[in-house]
């Protein structure tokens, strides 16, 4: 038999010559790599989403396979003893088998819940970082269209998952989410009946739901995720104003290795803290909830956080029905008040940011490509507009937990009700003057300290008696103009240093937290004795 | 920047022995739009002092990744993992279970993350690349051709000539679009009228489902209550006695049974409103426990107050008064279910809810 | 008269009375006897058949341990539940009825003496020892009735026989999640009531705390009497409880961060979660 002899040191490249031949890879491919990335720390916020989502990929595998989100009624037989002989659902029987009865079922349960409260987390933070620093300036609308709605869809299977086990926790929120269906007018009994196939509970929306939570939605998710990141790609990412930084280039690292070195990194990272909070903090305990029953309730029942902000809507809207008679056709109608805080609300909070861009676009007037990020405080209307909705959005937020919040600190649960109610009014517009001010305040220190340089702390006294603080002008470029005092520096978008050693007249900080971790750089010297110039320059302040 | 013109492509020879590689790579990156402006190696001299050490640090980091890897697949597989197994000794280790998993995959990974993030700060080239920009429309002349393309396309349609076939197309599509849509939808609509009721005003408390007869108000076991069952002051949580009553087949049926104090029971009948007459039995009054704002059961009743308190959205309702909403986003009592005492001594409902139970809807008069 | 007559007074008053005199002395004796015998037998009959007028304003005869209690009583509850456990308009309820459980439970967890008036009584630091507080509470018995409490051993036999056997364990389990958890909530740490009121947590009360509150609904609790939860009940009920707070094995998804649900879970999220991976994103990719 006739031996081949494999060159193994020729295997790389004959494969890739291989694969080349047929795919003409070489040209894209070696685009791909050579892609530039700018680099700041709050163009990451964004992957921490996308990481979670590959961590709910993977852990809702495991799950899946265990699970069964069947209604019918069977009798507990498993591990934990306090629910022994209970009636429940095939599908809270195997949430608590995959918790009690399969060995780590429990640590990729707590995994999966965690990644999903990240996964929002992080959307929220991306969300207003490309809020607060104008990305979704033309041309770029379409992929902030594509990231409401990507909160909106995560938000949909958040609570499509956390209602599967059937636990008499989410159990309850179901039943708010049948009354909330209920509540749209003209349709709402029809909505409901039919999604519930009769009356709620029904026997087939927990199987409806699985469909939609591990087909349907993450299907939606992981094209919507797909369009994100080829717009992202296609268009490149933003960056901030800098030296060299233009409208019409990205300044930064190639994609391999320096770009994907810090994304894998950052991956495994975002890895270990979901499994560090899988393993040492417990989250959603069903065993304490006990299987749905419709008499059962608990205090201090709330959604997960990322729905809370509605159920602080649904708590602080008042008891507002309209009720009326269609000139004696059918007995009277009614608008439920649940109708205007949970479905206009959130379709208000859909629409609106939706179309910020373009509403945005409209007021300022402003048509051009912007690939240059902005300041928040070189934009104080969009950042007061950006404080006015956190406000807001932290009230409503803080409402949804106002009944632990009111037992925990011994409030009274009727006036954490009003406050909220009078907050929800007052806060958002105090937030916006407040931001506004703040904003413009920071844009006048940065105009000050170009026009008159770096405050010193040194104070001299001049002859005729006045104290004046000695400024240390910023470095001239060619492009300044002499005399009267200021230099005509002009704002360029970025950063305007305000300490010395910023730029470099004193030494740079030492980096360390606790200690050094790397030795202070030297001091800059004076120039070297030499005859004629004097030892020491002062530091002297202009004319 | 100008694109590159096909001469200038032709005239780079790549196997041009004076290049070096990094010739190369800038050749390569210039012709994707990259232009390399600063490329400095950490360590320009190989094998100094503080390369070493950054090296050991990585060769530490990546032990530990193995390290706490391994610990986590040792603790997954014989660490006490099982509820309510085992021995004392076994029952005191359990609940440390997770936790250790947690502990060492997030040290494994954070090691691993942190190893590679050193990595490529300390060890990888310093680097800055500036990449081109294409923004903008295409070039004019592409857009007047694919314009052109698409209008042509619309005109060898020839819709514009032949309206007659265009008109037929629509019309025979469009109910061929209302059949896939109609199959989609179709099977899931389910109307709420049932048998000729609305299954929202009717509960399992309803005579009919029980042949005629009045429906026994149950524990959750089945067993029948007497008045006696009940405290002064205190309150129970009662099912149709019907097969299943105490299922989610009805959900819609808990129903409160509140024993009241003498003077609170006779305020009650001195306010009771006309659809409430006749309800109460005695000191008992039984309300429908599904909340009238979103359905949770409203089940924390306070008994000097005689409020009843909705732990979802905190509405409140005052029992002494037709159980009518005083606080919260609730808008409408809770629904009042008549009672008397049957023969043998046990608590009957005298008829089924006299208004709809639980959250409004449209038409809910 | 004559001397003979003298002897005997009424001697003629009786026919042929010669012959009945007798001494002045004897006869005035034997008149007063006969009024004393003639009194007691009326007021023997009179008060054997009269009904017990002015009997409310008698204090029952009391035990020993009444006795104490009920000089503790005066010392510590008086001022707000009046004599005679009558109760004061606007500041103490009548005790009349409620038995020595709800004073035990009561004192024994500190709330009563109360502080001051307000939404909540709070529990606290018992003012009186546990012997003092079932003194009191066999005055309060005495005077009035009411229920009362099982000795601590029997009932702490009761609770762990319950704990042990799985069946009983989950009965309580539901009896508490019907009847219980939406006050106290499912991690029996209590909850919110209205206007400044709650549900006090459940994690630190001792067996028969937790039956007393039960048996005479303190306060804003509603009553769940041995005629509606049996002591079997009541035992299951407790067990399920205790179960979940001393059992180490409760809790096997780590730290339970107070099991308040979704509040702390997202108060985590963002403080541990986001913080963290943020001050990472500054060490990856700094400021440039």
């Amino acid at each position: 038999m006739k031996r081949r002899k494999i060159d193994v040191r020729a295997l790389p490249g004959k494969s890739a010559e291989a694969l080349d031949e047929r795919f003409q890879a070489a040209t894209p491919l070696r685009r791909l790599l050579n892609k530039v990335f700018p680099d700041h720390w709050s163009f990451l916020l964004g992957e921490i989403a996308l990481y979670s989502f590959i961590v709910l990929l993977l852990s809702g595998i495991f799950l899946a396979l265990f699970f069964d989100p069947s209604m019918r009624e069977v009798v507990y037989d498993g591990s934990y003893t306090p629910l022994r002989g209970v009636e429940m659902s095939q599908a809270y029987n195997t949430a608590l088998h995959l918790s009690f009865d399969v060995r780590g079922g429990l640590f990729m349960r707590q995994m999966h819940h965690w990644a999903a409260l990240l996964f929002m987390a992080a959307i929220v933070v991306h969300m207003f970082r490309v809020f607060f620093t104008g990305a979704f300036r033309k041309p770029r609308e379409a992929n902030w269209i594509v990231g409401v709605l990507l909160f909106w869809m995560g938000f949909l299977e958040g609570f499509a998952g956390y209602s599967l086990p059937d636990d008499a926790l989410s159990g309850t929120g179901l039943r708010i989410a049948s009354a909330i269906m209920l509540s749209i007018p003209i349709v709402g009994t029809w909505v409901t009946t039919s999604l519930f196939n009769g009356e709620f509970p029904g026997d087939v929306i927990l199987d409806r739901l699985y469909i939609v939570h591990v087909l349907l939605i993450p299907g939606a998710l992981l094209a919507l995720i797909s369009v994100h990141m080829g717009l992202l790609v296609k268009q490149k990412h933003t960056q901030w104003p800098g030296p060299g930084r233009t409208n019409e280039n990205v300044v930064g690292v190639r994609m391999f290795p320096g770009f994907a070195a810090k994304a894998g990194g950052f991956f495994m990272i975002v890895f270990a803290m979901i499994a560090a909070l899988a393993g040492l903090f417990q989250i959603n305990p069903i065993w304490l909830f006990g299987p749905y029953k419709a008499a059962v309730v608990s205090a201090a029942s709330q959604p997960d956080w990322y729905v809370m902000f509605l159920d602080g809507s649904t708590r602080l809207f008042p008891a507002w029905e309209i009720r009326f008679d269609l000139f004696g056709w059918g007995d009277g109608y009614t608008i439920p008040p649940i109708f205007w805080p949970t479905v206009v609300l959130p379709g208000i909070l859909t629409m609106l940011p939706m179309f910020y861009p373009f509403i945005e676009a409209r007021f300022s007037k402003d048509k051009a490509v912007h690939n240059l990020l902005q300041r928040p405080r070189d934009n104080p209307l969009r950042t007061a507009l950006g404080a006015m909705a956190i406000a807001f959005y932290v009230v409503l937020l803080i409402s949804g937990g106002n009944d632990v919040l009111a037992d925990k600190f011994h409030i009274s649960l009727n006036a954490m009700t009003w406050a909220g109610r009078v907050g929800i009014l007052v806060l958002p517009p105090l937030a916006y003057y407040t931001a506004y001010r703040i904003a413009l305040g920071l844009q006048q220190h940065d105009r000050e300290v170009l026009a008159h340089g770096i405050e010193t702390g040194i104070i001299r006294r001049m002859p005729d008696g006045r104290f004046i603080e000695v400024h240390q002008p910023l470095p001239l470029d060619e492009h300044a103009v002499e005399g009267d005092g200021h230099h005509g520096l002009e704002y360029a978008g970025w950063v305007v240093p305000k300490k010395m050693n910023r730029i470099g007249a004193l030494a740079p900080t030492v980096k360390g937290f606790f200690y050094p971790i790397e030795k202070a750089a030297p001091t800059p010297k004076p120039a070297p004795y030499d005859i004629g110039v004097p030892k020491r320059e002062e530091i002297t302040s202009d004319r | 920047m100008t694109t590159q013109t096909a001469p200038e492509q032709e005239q780079f020879d790549a196997s041009d022995p004076s290049l070096t590689r990094f010739d190369l790579v800038k050749e390569g990156a210039r012709r994707d739009g990259v232009e390399i402006v600063h490329y400095a190696p950490r360590f320009p001299v190989p094998g100094t002092k503080a390369e070493k050490r950054i090296e050991r640090v990585l060769g530490l980091m990546f032990l530990l990744t193995g390290l706490m890897g391994t610990a986590f697949v040792v603790a997954y597989i014989a660490w006490p993992w099982h509820y309510g197994h085992g021995d004392e000794t076994y029952q005191k280790l359990f609940p440390f279970y997770t936790p250790l998993l947690g502990a060492t995959l997030g040290l494994a990974l954070l090691t691993l993350g942190l190893g590679i993030i050193t990595w490529s700060k300390k060890l990888l080239p310093e680097e800055v690349s500036i990449q081109e920009r294409h923004d903008g429309p295409s070039d004019r002349t592409e857009q007047r051709l694919t314009a052109a393309t698409i209008v042509n396309m619309g005109d060898e349609l020839g819709l514009k000539r032949r309206k007659f076939v265009g008109l037929a197309f629509l019309a025979g599509a469009a109910p061929l679009g209302a059949a896939a849509g109609a199959v989609l939808v179709g099977s899931l609509i389910k109307a709420p009228k049932q048998d000729g009721e609305n299954i929202f005003f009717t509960t399992g408390w309803d005579p009919a489902k029980n042949g005629g007869k009045p429906v026994r108000l149950t524990h959750e076991d089945g067993t029948p209550i007497r008045p006696a069952d009940v405290s002064i002051g205190g309150q129970i949580t009662v099912f149709p006695g019907i097969p299943g009553g105490a299922t989610n087949k009805y959900g819609d049926s808990p129903t409160l049974l509140i024993h009241l104090r003498e003077q609170d029971a006779q305020e009650t009948l001195r306010n009771v409103k006309a659809v409430n007459k006749d309800s109460q039995w005695q000191n008992f009054v039984a309300y429908s426990k599904i909340c009238t704002h979103a359905g949770c059961p409203a089940s924390l009743y306070e008994q000097q107050t005689n409020r009843l308190l909705c732990p979802c959205h905190q509405s409140q309702f005052q029992i002494t008064d037709n159980a009518r909403p005083v606080f919260g986003p609730a808008s409408r009592a809770l629904p009042q279910l008549p009672i008397t005492v049957d023969d043998e001594g046990y608590f009957v409902a005298t008829s089924d809810y006299r208004v709809a139970i639980g959250p409004a809807f449209w038409e809910r008069p | 008269m004559t001397s003979e007559q003298s002897k005997r007074p009424l001697a003629r008053l009786v026919p042929g009375g010669a012959r009945a005199a007798r001494s002045k002395l004897r006869r005035r004796l034997s008149a007063a006897v006969r009024l004393v015998a003639a009194l007691t037998l009326v007021g023997g009959l009179y008060s054997a058949y009269a009904p017990g007028v002015g009997r409310a304003e008698e204090t029952p005869v009391l035990s020993a341990q009444a006795q104490h209690g009920k000089q503790l009583y005066e010392y510590s509850c008086i001022t707000c539940h009046g004599t005679n456990a009558q109760g004061v308009q606007d500041r103490g309820p009548s005790l009349i009825g409620v038995g020595s459980a709800a004073v035990e439970f009561q004192v024994n967890t500190g709330r009563m003496p109360l502080a001051r008036q307000e939404a909540q009584a709070q529990r606290k630091q018992p003012q009186l020892s546990e012997q003092d507080a079932a003194d009191i509470g066999a005055y309060i018995q005495e005077l009035g009735g009411g229920p009362q409490l099982p000795s601590a051993a029997s009932l702490d036999a009761d609770v762990q026989k319950a704990q042990s056997d799985p069946k009983t364990l989950a009965h309580g389990g539901e009896l508490y999640r019907v009847n219980c958890s939406s006050c106290h909530a499912f991690s029996t740490g209590g909850g919110a009531l209205s206007s400044g009121k709650f549900a006090p947590t459940l994690q630190h009360s001792t067996n028969r705390d937790m039956y007393g509150a039960m048996l005479t609904g303190p306060q804003n609790m509603p009553v769940f009497g041995n005629n509606q939860l049996s002591p079997d009940d009541k035992a299951a009920i407790i067990a399920y409880v205790q179960n979940l707070n001393k059992n180490s094995q409760s809790d096997p998804g780590g730290w339970n961060i107070g099991r308040y649900g979704p509040v702390p879970e997202g108060l985590v999220i963002f403080l541990i979660g986001i913080a963290a991976l943020v001050f990472a994103t500054l060490w990856i990719a700094g400021k440039s």
